[in-house]
């Protein structure tokens, strides 16, 4: 049972972050932001985005400047054994403590959307057991998958929300700012960590076959992420109007369901296939990570291994609370609240100290030479 | 742990009473003396004459040398005219006293061996010994002739654009019809034998400036690290040297076009070929080389890309029409349009077995049908035929047990199924097609796309000699792009990137 560590290209690690970020307009995200937003809420993503910048360039800067190491050695480096141990457990604890609400929810997607018969139990099983088989198969698998169903993904999606779009009103977008433009920034930057993955994606760095591919697939898929979702969001008001949008807790799957196509009036079952792959590869990479983060934690080298593990914890966790529309929705939002400081803050001080230990100065130096 | 306790369980030896063969074995290692008495005699004692009926001494006396002299060869494998012309009329006729045996026998290859055990081999290949009263070695003539049938049509791999020769059970043969298509010096034939008891040859055939020196080391040592008594041909061969061996899906192309094995040597992969098989393996093998045929690129890139294209939706709707159905009917009710969804169940109102069940017991059907009609003796063939499709479809409708629906929707599938052609990629797919039945009636299209994730994940893992299954899709390799779709013939200028060629780029 040879794992391959091989690394992954530019165009597996952009399909990767775009399905591991991008899937999040699918689903209760934007119901999230819609609910302080109203009809501005497609303008939160922007900012988000804009805002994200700051983060990202900073992480980038540091992690970059060290040969081959990713956000978990540049931590270990810079803050020595304990506090670092702190860092990368609080790091695992919110990766860990979000992919348990994150498949909790999807399992709630699929079993009140579309089975309402079967057992939760089931669902969410199937789910992690295909996700743990993936994790274990290895980073670069991940990636190869990620690309090789990227393009159908997205063209599912792409064509539901033009068919939507030509159903929508134009005029719901109206007033832009919605509740206001101070309430607009404020609120925004409240959730910021709604792209807050890009953090984990730093802990990928020595999979990527070059940093200076994985700086550029860094940009552009923020740019892809940014872009789709505010798209989608946009066509949510365009279709539903902004009152009936706060009170959707999944818009996507109900847009599927609105939308037809000529004589095929209910539509949802060719997107939901594609929207599930999407799901299983995002999860796929949020317990790769989570598993990577454990291995350091408590020193397994085979970290891989401890994924099936995992999985069965998470889907016992995860089946904990009950009603778990209403309930995880509000732990999820309360989560968001919470780990947005975090990602402005931990990219900013291991900035401040690799500066201060000189670590960026050397680099530059040796680059000029 | 359970592949070890497996293993512990297989490899234990039954204890079954051998005999000891020790005598046999040092028999082979005598040398050769130059007493003729005693040499015939050993021969005669190996093999076992003259029980064993086509195996020949013919004793002469070589006039010219005025020396006694025996020639041993067996018959049924030997050109007898050959040796009747060009070995024993010279020698029996011949009067001049000092020429050397060279010089008298007329045949193309004459070769001396001294030690009874590596003459043996040369015999059992057809060749005729000569030993001669006085002198301590042999001389082995080549007048092998095994018995095999012409160059035909290929049969599995039919196309109408073309050449339509295929490889043959004899290996000279099929080597001869590669060398027709690259006259190259660089075209390497090695030549090994590969089992212990039956002394199977196995050709390694590569372009020695294109193919990865790697690669080729690693087929060799996997080959030669082979500890089987007799590997009679490639389809065995196969078994032996894959890496997965119960991976669901192929991991070595098995063709027996000698054009598609030629322009797989031109891009740097490896090609073996075995007496007794008309076909040879290409190594490594993609998910794509054996999704493709060779007419795709015979046809013009319209005409290719639209069988591509047949192909790649043939695919899915064998994979999926049956599950769909399924799924659909069982849980997704809702997205058929209602009078579509009205028929459907007008249908399937007299029928007392749920969907799932439905489908299982029709699949089942056709494929009892398509494996009787494969081993039906030709006769009866059209029988075949006809119970199959009158008795199964007719009457099933009819009597309830299924509805006309399910019919169309599994002879659709099962029509599809002959389009992907290669026939291990074929029953990859039929088999798979059966597990996507199964997670569509326990979670229908949700399990569905379970199942296909988890299949990606699994093709992806897949490696056939260190290629990943999926290049060049993925991971991306310098490549001609001929994946699904292939591009205008002057475009694909690169070799396969994955294979790690010596020279890149195609002129």
């Amino acid at each position: 049972m040879e794992q391959s560590k091989g690394k992954i290209g530019i165009k597996e690690f952009i399909a990767l972050t775009i399905l591991m970020t991008g899937t999040k307009l699918a689903d209760d995200t934007p119901a999230i932001i819609y609910e302080e937003l109203q009809n501005a809420g497609w303008i939160a993503p922007l900012i988000v985005g804009a805002l994200s910048i700051i983060p990202i360039a900073l992480l980038i800067r540091v992690v970059t400047s060290y040969q081959d190491k990713g956000l978990i050695q540049v931590i270990d480096h810079l803050f020595g054994r304990f506090i670092g141990f702190l860092i990368i457990f609080i790091l695992w604890g919110i990766s860990f403590f979000a992919l348990i609400i994150d498949t909790a929810i999807y399992t709630d997607i699929i079993g009140t959307m579309y089975y309402s018969r079967t057992p939760t139990i089931a669902i969410y099983a199937l789910l992690m057991a295909v996700c743990a088989y993936g994790g274990k198969k290895g980073f670069e698998q991940i990636g190869s998958i990620s690309w090789a169903v990227l393009p159908y993904i997205k063209v599912s999606v792409l064509i539901a929300l033009v068919l939507s779009f030509f159903q929508g009103q134009t005029s719901y977008l109206f007033p832009i700012l919605g509740p206001g433009e101070w309430e607009v920034i404020k609120e925004s930057s409240l959730k910021l960590s709604i792209f807050g993955d890009f953090i984990f994606i730093f802990i990928l760095v020595p999979f990527i076959k070059s940093t200076k591919d994985f700086n550029r697939g860094v940009w552009i898929s923020l740019c892809i992420i940014v872009a789709e979702v505010t798209l989608a969001m946009m066509i949510y008001v365009v279709m539903f109007d902004y009152q009936s949008v706060m009170m959707l807790n999944y818009p996507y799957h109900e847009l599927i369901r609105t939308v037809q196509l000529g004589f095929l009036t209910n539509m949802e079952t060719f997107f939901f296939p594609f929207w599930l792959i999407a799901s299983f590869v995002r999860f796929t990479v949020y317990m790769y990570i989570a598993a990577m983060l454990f291995g350091r934690l408590f020193k397994i080298k085979e970290f891989e291994y401890a994924i099936p593990a995992l999985a069965t914890l998470v889907v016992f966790v995860g089946s904990i609370p009950e009603s778990p529309t209403q309930s995880i929705f509000e732990i999820r939002a309360r989560l968001i609240d919470v780990s947005t400081p975090i990602y402005i803050i931990l990219p900013l001080l291991i900035w401040i100290v690799a500066k201060f230990k000189g670590d960026l100065k050397h680099d530059k130096a040796k680059e000029s030479i | 742990m359970l592949k070890k306790l497996l293993k512990k369980v297989y490899s234990k030896k039954p204890n079954v009473p051998e005999k000891s063969s020790t005598e046999d074995i040092l028999r082979k290692e005598i040398q050769l003396d130059g007493n003729l008495e005693q040499t015939l005699g050993f021969f005669k004692e190996i093999y076992s004459y003259p029980d064993n009926q086509d195996f020949v001494i013919r004793n002469i006396h070589i006039n010219g040398m005025s020396k006694k002299a025996a020639l041993i060869y067996i018959w049924t494998i030997t050109d007898v005219t050959l040796i009747d012309q060009h070995i024993l009329t010279p020698l029996i006729r011949n009067n001049s006293t000092s020429s050397k045996i060279e010089d008298i026998v007329s045949i193309q290859s004459v070769d001396t061996k001294n030690v009874i055990k590596d003459i043996l081999p040369e015999i059992n290949k057809g060749s005729a010994a000569l030993i001669i009263e006085g002198d301590p070695q042999a001389y082995l003539f080549s007048v092998t002739n095994f018995e095999g049938r012409g160059v035909e049509k290929s049969e599995n791999e039919t196309v109408v654009k073309g050449p339509k020769e295929a490889f043959t059970e004899k290996s000279s043969t099929n080597i001869s019809l590669i060398r027709k298509k690259i006259k190259n010096e660089n075209l390497v034939v090695e030549s090994l034998t590969i089992t212990e008891r039956s002394k199977n040859d196995l050709f390694i055939i590569y372009e020695k400036d294109l193919a990865n020196e790697k690669l080729v080391e690693n087929v060799r040592e996997r080959v030669n690290s082979l500890q089987v008594d007799a590997i009679q041909n490639l389809s065995l061969l196969e078994q032996h040297i894959e890496e997965r061996k119960f991976s669901i899906f192929p991991t070595v192309l098995y063709t027996e076009r000698p054009d598609r094995a030629a322009s797989f040597i031109e891009d740097g992969y490896i090609v073996l070929i075995m007496d007794n098989s008309p076909a040879c393996l290409v190594l490594p093998a993609t998910f794509w080389s054996f999704y493709h045929s060779s007419e795709d690129h015979y046809l013009r890139f319209h005409y290719g890309n639209f069988t591509r294209l047949l192909r790649i939706i043939a695919l899915f709707i064998t994979l999926f029409t049956s599950a769909i159905y399924v799924g659909v009917v069982t849980y997704h009710a809702e997205m058929i349009p209602p009078d579509l969804l009205l028929a459907i169940a007008a249908t399937r109102e007299r029928v007392p077995f749920p969907a799932a069940i439905e489908v299982i017991i029709m699949e089942l059907a056709f494929e009892l049908i398509r494996e009787a009609g494969l081993r039906v003796p030709s006769p009866i063939g059209p029988t075949i035929g006809i119970v199959g499709a009158l008795i199964l479809g007719q009457a099933a409708v009819q009597a309830n047990i299924v509805s006309p629906i399910v019919v169309i929707v599994v002879a659709l599938g099962g029509l599809s199924s002959f389009a992907v052609g290669d026939i291990s990629m074929n029953f990859s797919i039929r088999l798979t097609r059966f597990l996507f039945l199964l997670v569509a009636s326990l979670f229908g299209i949700y399990g569905m796309a379970a199942l296909f994730t988890f299949g990606i994940f699994y093709l992806v893992s897949l490696k056939s000699f260190g290629v990943p299954y999926l290049a060049p899709l993925t991971p991306k390799y310098v490549s001609s792009g001929d994946t699904i779709f292939r591009r205008v013939l002057q475009y694909e200028m690169y070799r396969p990137g994955y294979v790690k060629p010596k020279d890149i780029k195609k002129k």
